[in-house]
């Protein structure tokens, strides 16, 4: 694999986390450039005025996957078109942490943030399975007596294997001691009463996700006039 | 007004307008440049192509221009202008409360003009807000948490400063409080978006009603959940409802969602003018049905009831429109005359 691919292949794990989509996907990379030993990426966003602990999340996470190539020796960095372009783009390549570089309006780091979005991402990757189960003819006794491992051997088509990987990806980051495949963000299995209106609060953040992915989507569209072929090539 | 296929005259609030100038000439920097120009983007990426303005147009438009897409052409019979300031961006401000109120001396009865204020001003713009509502008399005021100031990036309704505004504007009688939630909002290592300090606000102040305009998108679940327990949290549907023309599910979605937490009584209708035109939104949101897979995860109804309190009646009880009375007063009026 050229160098150029491997780094792609890496930006694959780099997710936008308000949107739980990876920035290769949402059309964010602008461009890789490598010489030798060194990489500097390019990436943009839909507005100058997104979120600026977002952006430096997103940051973060290039330098960081970028750098896990072995042959990597620096990764650069560089978000066009920003309110905070500078700032993000001399802490990050410089492996500053947030705070450091925005000690004037921040009183502390981004974990509570990605805490936070980790958790709607989990809601929303969830929804989406149990939603599945249930539509594949799964009770909702069954679905919440489910193991992580009777979960795991379920023999599903592709769509409900996607969505599991996705989930239990996802469910990973919570290092959660119980056997239960289904259970809160704090790691508590479900009964069967609590079971609807868990669904229907997962359902709230799955949709202002996906909202916001599609409102990012098409402004990132309309700020950089792409065209339609291009979109196209992004949904490949 | 709308005329429905069974002649049914259909009276429209639209309560979120505005008549602002981006111009170059009146930008102060890069930020005032980009501003307009992220407006433009969301213009262009919702509204049907038949509707796009050239940028320049977009820019600055005359105040006629406003009459003619809003009243002429939209369908809608009373506006509220919600204007925004952002004097660190733009010379003379984007929005301007004079401009709004001569076009309302223009057009009696069909405007209602809001106001502002920023509690970063402190005691000076407390005065300056009892000057206001004498002299413009403000039943409204529209807050832009995310204006800059200084060094400050936003503020909080949850702030002392906010508190104490709030409460001159219990005292005052300046009821309506429309909050526009955007992002950069300090401290930057939170989620910048958060809502609940809307919460706070809107338990401490029970008298006054809190219009989170465009639903608290993009925290649309964290803006259900606190409607759900503050009675006087209304749900602005700007933004939210111009996604009918290009991704009418997640429009079916969102507002079989709101339903359904919120009840049809706290949702209101604003096309957020010059952003997107009312008369597509309108057109369009009088024909929605609900698909029907949609509306069966909820329950909830979307009759053309319902899309009367959304489009005008939710709006005419914050602002004690009686509509009947209303819809009399304008008969004889020089646009009514030119509509017809």
């Amino acid at each position: 694999m050229d160098k150029e691919k491997q780094v792609y292949s890496m930006l694959e794990k780099v997710y936008d986390p308000e949107l739980d989509q990876p920035l290769t996907e949402l059309g964010f990379i602008d461009q890789v450039l490598v010489k030798d030993n060194h990489v500097k990426v390019v990436f943009r966003l839909p507005t100058y005025w997104c979120s600026p602990n977002f952006a430096y999340i997103m940051a973060e996470d290039i330098r960081k996957y970028v750098s896990e190539i072995e042959w990597v020796k620096t990764v650069q960095v560089h978000l066009l078109d920003h309110c905070a372009s500078d700032e993000i783009n001399h802490g990050a390549s410089a492996g500053k942490s947030f705070r450091e570089v925005f000690h004037n309006v921040s009183d502390g780091d981004l974990e509570e943030l990605r805490k936070t979005f980790d958790i709607k991402a989990y809601y929303a990757r969830q929804e989406k399975l149990m939603k599945y189960l249930l539509k594949i003819g799964m009770s909702k006794e069954e679905i919440t007596s489910l193991s992580l491992q009777e979960l795991n051997e379920l023999s599903l088509p592709e769509e409900g294997r996607l969505l599991r990987e996705k989930y239990l990806e996802k469910k990973k980051v919570f290092h959660h001691s119980s056997t239960f495949a289904i259970t809160t963000p704090e790691g508590k299995p479900l009964t069967e009463e609590e079971f609807s209106d868990y669904l229907k609060g997962a359902k709230l953040t799955r949709l202002s996700m996906e909202f916001n992915a599609h409102y990012c989507r098409g402004l990132l569209e309309a700020r950089y006039n792409l065209s339609a072929a291009y979109e196209g090539s992004l949904a490949k | 007004m709308f005329k429905a296929s069974n002649g049914e005259e259909i009276f429209i609030i639209d309560a979120h307008i505005a008549l602002w100038d981006g111009s170059k000439e009146n930008q102060l920097n890069i930020h005032g440049e980009q501003f307009i120009s992220c407006f433009y983007d969301y213009h262009k990426n919702l509204s049907p192509k038949e509707y796009w303005w050239p940028k320049d147009e977009f820019v600055k438009y005359s105040p006629e221009k406003l009459v003619n897409d809003v009243f002429m052409e939209g369908y809608v019979d009373m506006a509220i202008f919600q204007p925004v300031f952002l004097k660190e961006f733009y010379k003379n401000g984007f929005g301007n409360f004079d401009a709004n109120e001569e076009l309302s001396k223009k057009y009696p009865n069909r405007f209602i003009c809001n106001g502002t204020f920023d509690p970063r001003h402190g005691e000076r713009g407390l005065e300056k807000l009892e000057e206001n509502k004498e002299k413009y008399n403000w039943q409204g005021v529209k807050l832009y948490t995310a204006d800059w100031y200084g060094n400050s990036k936003g503020y909080k309704l949850s702030d002392d400063w906010s508190k104490r505004y709030l409460e001159k504007c219990q005292e005052l009688g300046i009821r309506n409080i429309h909050i526009h939630k955007g992002p950069t909002i300090t401290p930057l290592n939170r989620d910048a978006f958060d809502v609940a300090d809307v919460d706070d606000a809107a338990s401490c102040f029970p008298e006054l009603n809190f219009i989170v305009e465009h639903v608290g998108l993009p925290r649309l679940e964290d803006f259900c959940w606190i409607a759900t327990q503050e009675k006087n949290v209304y749900a602005g549907l700007a933004v939210a409802i111009a996604l009918i023309h290009d991704r009418p599910r997640y429009f079916a979605h969102i507002i079989s969602e709101l339903l359904y937490w919120l009840d049809e009584d706290r949702i209101i209708f604003g096309s957020d003018y010059a952003i997107w035109e009312p008369k597509w939104i309108i057109e369009k949101f009088l024909e929605f049905e609900l698909p029907e897979d949609i509306q069966e995860e909820t329950g909830v109804t979307f009759d053309l009831e319902v899309k009367k309190k959304i489009l005008a009646g939710n709006a005419a009880r914050l602002y004690n429109i009686d509509i009947e009375k209303q819809k009399e007063k304008l008969k004889n009026c020089q646009l009514s005359k030119w509509i017809a």
